[in-house]
C-alpha cells in the first residue's frame, strides 16, 4: 500500500516535469489514467514493478520528446538565432584593433597571417557576447519596454530556473571531470585528445577530427552559461533584478571570466607581436 | 480548408511522414490512428482508450501513457479531438475522469485513412498478394 502510493507520488512528479502548457492541459487526466492502470493491476494481481518501470521509462520519453518539440517548433530557436547575430558581430569588432596591429606592425616580417590565433581570440570572446549579450539586452528591455512587457515564454526545463541551474552544474561538472581526467592521463581520453593520429581520430566508428572535438568540448561551457543565464534574461525582461537568480548569475559571471582569461592572456602573450617586436612567438 | 490547414499544422508539430503523398489527405500515424479508432463509438477517457486499442488491435498494441496523450496533445491542438466533460464513468470507481471525443475533422481524417487502406488492400487483392492466393 505504502508503495503503491510512493508510486503514484512519484508519477504525480515526473508528469510535472513536462512542458506547463502540456501539464495543465493533460497532467490531470495522465495521473487518472496511471492510478486507473495502477488499480487494474492491483485487482488482477499482475506484478507491478515491471508496469511501473515500463511507464516510468515511457512517460519520460514522452517528456523529453515534448522539451524537444516545443524548442523546435519556433521560439526559443528563433531566439536563439536571432541571438546569435550579434555576438558574431561584437566579438569580429573586439578583434578588429589586434588584427589591424597584426597587419601593420608585420608587414615587413613576410610571416603568414596568423588565422588560428584570431580565431581562438574571436571564439572567446564570441563565447562572452553569447553569454553575457543576452543578459545586457534583457536589462535594457526590462528597463525601456515596461509599458509592453515580453510574454514570458512556456515553463520549461530550460527556463525553469531550477532545472537550468541543475542543467548547467552537470555541464560544468562533466567539464570539470574531463579535465580532472585528462590532468590523470587516462588513457581513452588522450588518445581521444593527443593521438596517435589525432587528426583522424575514431569515435563510436566515425571518424573525427580532433579540433572539431575541441571544439566541441569548448561548447560545453558556453552552452552551461547560456542554460544558467535563461531565467536571468527572462527575469530582467520581465523588469525584475538582475540579482534574482544569484547562483545562476555566479555561473554566468564565473564562465564568462574563465573565457576573459582566456583572452587576456592570449593577448598579453602575443602583444610582442602585435606591437612588431622582430622574433616573437 | 480548415481540415487541411489543421492536419498540416499537426503534421508539423512532429508527426511528419517519410514519404510523399497528396497534401489533402496526409496518412495518420499508428497511434493517431488507433486513437481515432478507439474514439470512433463514442467518447472514452484516457484509461478507456488505452483499454479500446489494446482491444481493437487484440493485444497487438499496447499505448504507454507518454505516446498516448503526446498524441492526444497534438490531436487536440489539430481539432481532431476535443476534450468532453469531466464525469464519473459507471464501471469504474466514483471518480470523475475527463472524456475525450472524436471532432467531424478527426471523423474525416479517420474516413480518409480508412479509404487509404481499404484502396491498399484492393491493390494487393488485384496483385493476388495475400497469403491465401499462395494456397497457405
Amino acid at each position: 500500500m505504502v508503495y503503491e502510493s510512493t508510486v503514484r507520488t512519484l508519477y504525480k512528479r515526473l508528469i510535472a516535469l513536462y512542458p506547463q502548457g502540456f501539464r495543465e492541459q493533460l497532467g490531470e487526466s495522465m495521473e487518472q489514467t496511471f492510478n486507473d492502470l495502477c488499480n487494474e493491476k492491483q485487482q488482477t494481481k499482475q506484478a507491478l514493478l515491471g508496469f511501473v518501470l515500463w511507464t516510468f521509462i515511457e512517460t519520460a520519453l514522452g517528456i523529453f520528446r515534448e522539451h524537444l518539440l516545443l524548442i523546435s517548433s519556433g521560439v526559443i530557436m528563433q531566439t536563439i538565432l536571432k541571438t546569435l547575430g550579434s555576438p558574431v558581430l561584437v566579438s569580429l569588432l573586439l578583434i578588429f584593433p589586434f588584427m589591424i596591429m597584426e597587419v601593420v606592425n608585420r608587414r615587413n616580417f613576410n610571416e603568414d597571417f596568423p588565422f588560428m590565433l584570431f580565431f581562438v581570440l574571436w571564439l572567446n570572446l564570441f563565447a562572452i557576447s553569447l553569454i553575457l549579450l543576452p543578459i545586457v539586452r534583457g536589462r535594457w528591455t526590462g528597463n525601456h519596454d515596461m509599458a509592453n512587457p515580453v510574454p514570458t515564454q512556456g515553463n520549461t526545463l530550460l527556463t525553469n530556473p531550477r532545472s537550468a541551474l541543475m542543467i548547467s552544474v552537470v555541464l560544468i561538472l562533466s567539464v570539470i571531470i574531463l579535465s580532472l581526467l585528462d590532468s590523470l592521463g587516462w588513457e581513452p581520453l588522450e588518445r581521444l585528445l593527443n593521438g596517435p593520429n589525432p587528426e583522424q581520430l575514431s569515435v563510436f566508428g566515425v571518424r573525427v577530427a580532433s579540433q572539431f572535438i575541441a571544439i566541441v568540448l569548448l561548447s560545453i561551457p558556453v552552452v552551461a552559461g547560456i542554460i544558467a543565464g535563461g531565467p536571468i534574461v527572462s527575469t530582467l525582461r520581465a523588469g525584475g533584478s538582475l540579482f534574482a537568480h544569484p547562483i545562476n548569475l555566479i555561473i554566468v559571471v564565473l564562465i564568462s571570466f574563465l573565457f576573459a582569461a582566456g583572452v587576456v592572456s592570449l593577448i598579453v602573450d602575443q602583444w610582442p607581436c602585435f606591437v612588431g617586436v622582430p622574433n616573437c612567438d | 480548408m480548415r481540415f487541411n490547414l489543421t492536419l498540416d499544422n499537426y503534421i508539423r508539430y512532429g508527426y511528419s511522414v517519410g514519404m510523399t503523398t497528396a497534401p489533402s489527405t496526409p496518412p495518420l500515424t499508428p497511434a493517431v490512428f488507433h486513437i481515432l479508432l478507439a474514439l470512433s463509438n463514442g467518447e472514452r477517457h484516457g484509461y478507456g482508450i488505452m483499454k479500446q486499442v489494446e482491444a481493437d488491435s487484440q493485444g497487438k498494441v499496447s499505448m504507454g501513457a507518454g505516446t498516448l496523450y503526446g498524441s492526444l496533445k497534438r490531436m487536440l491542438d489539430a481539432g481532431l479531438v476535443k476534450e468532453s466533460d469531466k464525469r464519473v464513468d459507471p464501471e469504474m470507481d466514483d471518480e470523475r475522469r475527463i472524456y475525450y471525443q472524436i471532432t467531424g475533422v478527426g471523423a474525416k481524417a479517420l474516413a480518409a485513412e480508412l479509404d487509404r487502406y481499404k484502396r491498399i488492400v484492393s491493390l494487393a487483392q488485384e496483385k493476388k498478394l495475400f497469403p491465401k492466393t499462395y494456397g497457405v
